[in-house]
């Protein structure tokens, strides 16, 4: 498989953040510094889309970066890019926080199903108008309905594919075949680099 | 170990229950349990690895797709939570140092004013790393203080972090300049401390 390569909007001039997480796995505290002003931004609007609760969010946000200051010397990049790395712990803590809302939820109210989902267009609709996000609009524009719809359930509500599966009534091999050809689709839209 | 019956086309189902899941792995849409196991094949699997990869990159983009400007106070607040886990990693060594010593020697006492005091000290690096356990909790106005006691004089050597209530969490402080005679010594002085010691010592330990 050959690695294609795309201008990223989001990699300024400087040191990469591949660099940076080594210096910061070192505990360089400036280097944290730079990597927080390009990180920040991506990591509270993940966990704010996934919480939808600007507070928890705060909290959460907060938590994945101080994961990265304490796991850095973890990142290895020949497993991926640093900005993958990075959304990766944010993105699990932000799920981890939402399941056990919902467990909590679940045991209380005895309520089947949580706060609905966003709806795949409100999804592309909210998505701010930067270069990246259009890039993304413009690639998700391109899926089928059902792919879109399974892989930002799943993505950006935080559901579990079972639970994908039973908020949409269709199979559980469905919900992954959707997912697979979705990010397949994805992955040679945006032509991210891997 | 289960064997599976040679007919089954098990080769074929263990690469679907497998690499169908690298989708839903990228996007954290497993359940624990399925986590776990996908992880386990991960390792194994040759082709699964490259197109983890790939999708954990679309799903980067995705996340950046929903940047949003952090309130700025969220910067100060992860700043200082880094430099106190910096202070405290470097503490945790420097008191690991000291009770690894080669010539570490302990001394344990009851205090006076109740609890127990216990002391490691490293002659050679002129360290001692102090505890206590059950010590009463003092008011606002007053410190427990420690002092290095021998030829040289009698130095402060530390001021403790007021006692958990519950006597339950053991308070750790570490002190340096420790001379080849001193003992350690535990005084009650006003918040702040003080230079020379205006009261009579609850402890006094000698680490041989």
């Amino acid at each position: 498989m050959e690695s294609r390569q795309a201008p990223d909007p989001f990699s300024p001039p400087g040191p990469d953040l591949g660099e940076l997480l080594t210096l910061v796995a070192c505990g360089d505290q400036v280097a944290f510094e730079t990597v927080y002003d390009r990180v920040a931004p991506a990591v509270f609007g993940l966990v704010l889309r996934v919480l939808r609760d600007s507070a928890q969010s705060e909290e959460v946000a907060q938590e994945a970066l101080l994961e990265v200051w304490r796991t850095a010397e973890r990142f290895d990049p020949a497993r991926g890019t640093g900005l993958a790395w990075v959304m990766t712990i944010a993105h699990r803590r932000a799920v981890d926080r939402v399941r056990s809302e919902r467990a909590a939820a679940d045991r209380e109210a005895r309520v089947a199903s949580a706060a609905p989902p966003p709806a795949a267009d409100e999804v592309a609709e909210t998505v701010e108008s930067s270069l990246e996000a259009e890039r993304v609009r413009h690639c998700l524009d391109g899926l089928t309905g059902t792919q879109r719809e399974s892989i930002t359930l799943a993505y950006y509500s935080g559901l579990s594919y079972p639970q994908v599966a039973s908020k949409l009534g269709v199979a559980l091999g469905t919900v992954k075949t959707r997912i697979r050809d979705g990010l397949r689709r994805l992955r040679d839209c945006l032509g991210v680099s891997w | 170990m289960v064997r599976l019956p040679w007919f089954l086309p098990w080769r074929r189902l263990l690469r679907i229950t497998g690499h169908e899941l690298a989708g839903p792995y990228a996007l954290d849409a497993l359940e624990a349990a399925e986590r776990t196991r996908f992880e386990r094949h991960l390792r194994r699997c040759t082709t699964c690895p490259a197109e983890v990869r790939g999708f954990a990159a679309v799903a980067a983009s995705l996340g950046l797709a929903a940047a949003t400007t952090p309130p700025p106070a969220l910067k100060g607040r992860v700043l200082a939570d880094i430099a106190a886990l910096d202070a405290a990693r470097s503490a945790d060594a420097e008191i690991a140092a000291v009770l690894s010593a080669a010539d570490a020697r302990v001394a344990s006492a009851a205090t006076s004013a109740g609890g127990t005091a216990t002391v490691v000290a490293s002659r050679r690096d002129g360290s001692v790393v102090f505890t206590s356990t059950g010590l009463p909790v003092l008011p606002p106005s007053s410190v427990y203080e420690l002092w290095f006691i021998g030829s040289a004089g009698i130095r402060p050597a530390a001021l403790m972090p007021s006692p958990d209530p519950d006597g339950a969490a053991a308070v750790l402080v570490l002190a340096s300049g420790l001379s080849r005679d001193d003992a350690i010594g535990v005084t009650v002085e006003p918040a702040g401390g003080t230079d020379a010691p205006t009261t009579t010592p609850i402890v006094v330990l000698t680490p041989r």
